[in-house]
């Protein structure tokens, strides 16, 4: 069982598919991410791919602050995952509302409605820092 | 003995971890061909494991028993399709007559696998992906038969085994099915879903086609038997097409692994060289090009059987 668990992990950890959701951030952060998945930088190396369905997805990166309007769409999206999910924060909206909070259409930063596993700040983050970001929840997963 | 052959070589054990080698040998070809780095040796392997130990999901709407029982479907019918194809030498696992016809079959089990996963999961963008599996469906697989039935006619036999005995027995003739070398490999592209002909999956438009609400291991096994049918597409057209054969199972086998991977190779340039085509694209290419030259090489094939055998 000790064995079968060490696997699975690892398999986990080698084949994050990520799945990018934009709750109402100002696209800059978006265009990074894309970014970082282009052959300049080169994610499939760590084994990670952009999929387009919630079904097939590990991981959610979230881009900005959460807003009335897409609440409802990122509870159901990230309910649409199957087990187990992480999330993922990425730019300083997304951690923490940023410039945005206390407008009054907007709920706060991701971790107010969701469990955020990893921050990463940034206006925007770059794709470097997205990378970084990204290797240090697979290293924090194999504990 | 049986048993052997269709559990572990060459039938679900080999055809699976080949399948594994042949999916990354794709994508790192494609990553360089892309100036990347390219995904690490173990990665559908990680995939593969990772998918296995997800929750499964299934959708209300979807006929739960028809949604489990599809993947598993269609790593049976790859499998078996394999068996009848000439791995080491020229003769197959279990040869008999027509298997040729049965081995297509087998694999049009795939596609219609494949409709039905979409069209069952209830999803608006599986409904869709299902459909464009069934329009491009009429596309290649006339052309995959008819390039197929040249060298058929040529050498008497609708065997895939007989066919490769006649031509590692007279390799010279294989030169006549160069063009249908050429239509089987576009073909066969078009059967595997990949760029160009990947409109059934395109995931800038309809996220991941009729696989949409798979998840966990179904969705494993779907892609174990896309991996298979990459390695029984090109195995069949190496064993028509291409008249390298050792009498030595040995050599036999790594002429084998030779021919599926050169082969590999030019189905992967292809698909990094071209953007996608829309569906009507798909079909006139199909019928317009395709099937003509396919009836032409036809032609030319029944002229060599009149004049030189």
């Amino acid at each position: 069982m000790k064995l079968a668990d060490k696997i699975m992990t690892w398999a986990r950890v080698k084949s994050p598919w990520v799945l990018h959701f934009n709750s109402g951030a100002c696209n800059a952060c978006d265009i990074e991410i894309l970014d970082s998945l282009t052959p300049r930088f080169d994610l499939e190396r760590f084994g990670i791919v952009l999929k387009g369905t919630p079904r097939h997805a590990d991981v959610l990166l979230c881009t900005g602050p959460i807003t009335m309007q897409t609440e409802e769409r990122l509870l159901r999206i990230y309910e649409q995952m199957p087990e187990p999910k992480f999330v993922v924060a990425i730019g300083t909206c997304a951690c923490s509302g940023g410039v945005f909070n206390g407008c009054y259409c907007i709920k706060g930063g991701t971790d107010t409605k969701l469990p955020v596993s990893a921050y990463i700040p940034g206006c925007p983050a770059s794709p470097a820092a997205i990378i970084d970001g990204v290797v240090k929840l697979l290293g924090s997963l194999q504990e | 003995m049986a048993v052997l052959y269709i559990l572990i070589f060459p039938g679900f054990l080999f055809l699976a971890f080949y399948g594994t080698v042949v999916e990354f040998v794709d994508r790192k070809i494609y990553a360089r061909l892309q100036n990347r780095k390219g995904p690490p040796w173990f990665q559908p392997v990680a995939d593969f494991i990772k998918l296995l130990g997800k929750e499964t999901i299934v959708p209300t709407d979807a006929n739960a028993t028809l949604f489990k029982a599809l993947p598993i479907i269609t790593v049976a019918a790859v499998t078996t399709a394999f068996l009848s194809v000439p791995v080491w030498g020229t003769q197959a696992v279990m040869p008999f007559k027509g298997d040729m016809i049965v081995v297509l079959v087998l694999l049009l089990l795939l596609p219609l696998s494949f409709f039905a996963a979409g069209w069952n999961a209830s999803s608006m963008y599986s409904t869709i992906g299902a459909q464009r599996v069934l329009t491009q469906l009429f596309a290649y697989e006339v052309p995959l038969l008819m390039a197929l039935i040249g060298p058929a006619i040529l050498c008497g036999s609708w065997s895939l085994s007989d066919i490769a005995a006649f031509y590692a027995a007279k390799p010279l003739f294989a030169l006549l099915n160069l063009p249908g070398l050429v239509i089987w490999l576009l073909a066969a592209q078009g059967k595997l879903e990949r760029v160009p002909f990947d409109t059934p999956e395109a995931e800038t438009e309809i996220v991941a086609g009729a696989f949409t609400e798979y998840n966990g291991r179904h969705l494993a096994f779907f892609r174990l038997a896309v991996d298979m049918e990459l390695v029984v597409l090109p195995a069949i057209c190496g064993a028509v097409f291409i008249p390298l054969f050792s009498a030595n199972p040995f050599i036999g086998f790594v002429l084998f692994l030779l021919k599926t991977l050169v082969l590999l190779f030019l189905l992967t340039v292809l698909k990094a060289a071209m953007a996608r085509l829309r569906v009507e694209q798909m079909m006139r290419f199909s019928w317009m090009v395709l099937l003509p030259l396919a009836l032409v090489h036809l032609f030319i094939n029944l002229i060599a059987k009149g004049l030189l055998l």
